[in-house]
């Protein structure tokens, strides 16, 4: 498989105490792999994804993406980087209220140059609200949102797909639904990074679980997906003494 | 869990013989309990000892008799439905002996056997998501409740595993005694 994303010895210092710092973090991930990222608030797991993004750049260390060092790049060169490789997915959507789903859709197209409207429309159906693309965010319910930032992550076909909890505001059927869809993109080959605190929805999607703790990853795991036997999952047994 | 009550809550619906209820309570465990045919005849005698199944109508294609709920069979089992289950905790798997014992053996330093058992629990979580997901196909919405129990349990243990590997919990001494 394809290296896409390769940290290597990042580390992220900030100033006046704000958590989130990394010390030494290695990792690479491969093209077409869905890898979970998790860790308590302030061990650095928004922190890495951001520096994947090119949001943020590290104290030392380099980041690649695509083969592209970050490091390499001017702000014009990472703020092009960002719009033609990374989709990023947020925790409270960040839509503009100002502008409809399908118009928020669009943005990132347009810095590109690129008007069209079709693969917007698409989008929004593929995602299922299609009805509601003339809607301003406000009059849209929170999943409706997250389904709306998830097609503006997606309308420049992405290299990357990044979300940091994007269920972390929604109900937990809602929350389901939306993974269900990150699911069905990674199922179409789509790479993606997630950051997220429910362990429940990561391993449901992601094969490869990644812990991080105080700056560090602490753990690495793949997981394996064999049809097990339920007994071989669930024991149910009798503890009843027969009388 | 109980066999017992598990089999007063079959004989509920209809009249049944041993086989039918070991292979209704399979069915209805989804293959989570594995009960022999055994316990299920021994069961049945000690219900019907204690007056709560009474033997019903002809003998079936084993030689053996079906099985009905007497009324004393009906009330226990509506007593225990009505009954929340109030009995102690039950920790029955070997990580709660182990973290003891390590905890004296290995002198607060658990952190290796905390790793690896997150890892069996992620793997768990993802073992459950699947049978989740299956059960939901099939339509047994009772059989995916129950999983999603399991996987909350799972879930708590994994926070277990990473508040005892949290600094604040490594650097407490282990009192043992």
């Amino acid at each position: 498989m394809k290296e896409l994303v390769r940290l290597t010895d990042v580390t992220k210092v900030y100033q006046g105490g704000i958590t989130g710092a990394l010390n030494g973090v290695s990792l690479a991930v491969e093209k077409g792999e869905f890898t979970a990222i998790m860790g308590p608030s302030g061990s650095g797991k928004s922190t890495m994804l951001n520096l994947v993004a090119g949001l943020d750049r590290p104290t030392s260390g380099s980041v690649s993406v695509s083969g592209t060092d970050l490091g390499k790049l001017g702000e014009t060169g990472l703020a092009r980087f960002r719009r033609d490789h990374i989709g990023f997915v947020f925790q409270f959507f960040y839509l503009l209220p100002n502008l409809t789903a399908l118009e928020n859709v669009l943005i990132p197209a347009q810095l590109k140059g690129d008007g069209s409207t079709g693969r917007g429309r698409e989008l929004l159906e593929k995602l299922g609200i299609a009805d509601v693309a003339d809607r301003y965010p406000a009059r849209l319910s929170g999943g409706q949102q997250q389904r709306v930032a998830v097609a503006r992550a997606l309308i420049n076909n992405p290299t990357l797909l990044l979300a940091d909890e994007p269920t972390g505001a929604l109900d937990t059927h809602t929350g389901e639904q939306v993974m269900e869809l990150l699911g069905d993109l990674h199922r179409e080959g789509q790479t993606i990074l997630l950051v997220t605190h429910d362990a429940k929805l990561a391993t449901r999607h992601a094969a490869r679980v990644i812990s991080v703790m105080d700056g560090k990853i602490v753990d690495d795991a793949r997981l394996a997906s064999p049809e097990r036997a339920p007994s071989e999952v669930i024991r149910m047994r009798s503890e009843e003494k027969l009388r | 869990m109980s066999l017992k009550y598990g089999v007063l809550g079959l004989l509920k619906g209809e009249p049944l013989h041993g086989y039918e209820v070991k292979n209704r309570f399979e069915a209805m465990l989804g293959g989570t309990w594995e009960v022999n045919i055994g316990q299920i005849y021994t069961t049945l005698q000690r219900l019907e000892r204690d007056g709560l199944v009474r033997p019903v109508g002809a003998r079936g294609d084993r030689g053996k008799l079906a099985y009905e709920l007497s009324p004393d069979g009906h009330k226990a089992l509506e007593q225990w439905l009505a009954e929340p289950d109030s009995g102690p905790q039950q920790l029955h798997e070997d990580i709660y002996v182990k973290l003891l014992l390590a905890t004296r053996i290995a002198n607060g330093g658990l952190q290796p056997m905390l790793a690896r058992q997150k890892r069996a629990y992620l793997q768990r979580l993802r073992d459950l998501n699947r049978l989740e997901e299956r059960a939901r196909r099939d339509g047994r919405l009772d059989l995916a409740r129950l999983i999603r129990g399991a996987l909350l349990h799972t879930e708590a243990d994994l926070k277990w595993m990473d508040e005892l590997s949290s600094e604040r919990f490594g650097a407490e001494a282990a009192k043992t005694e």
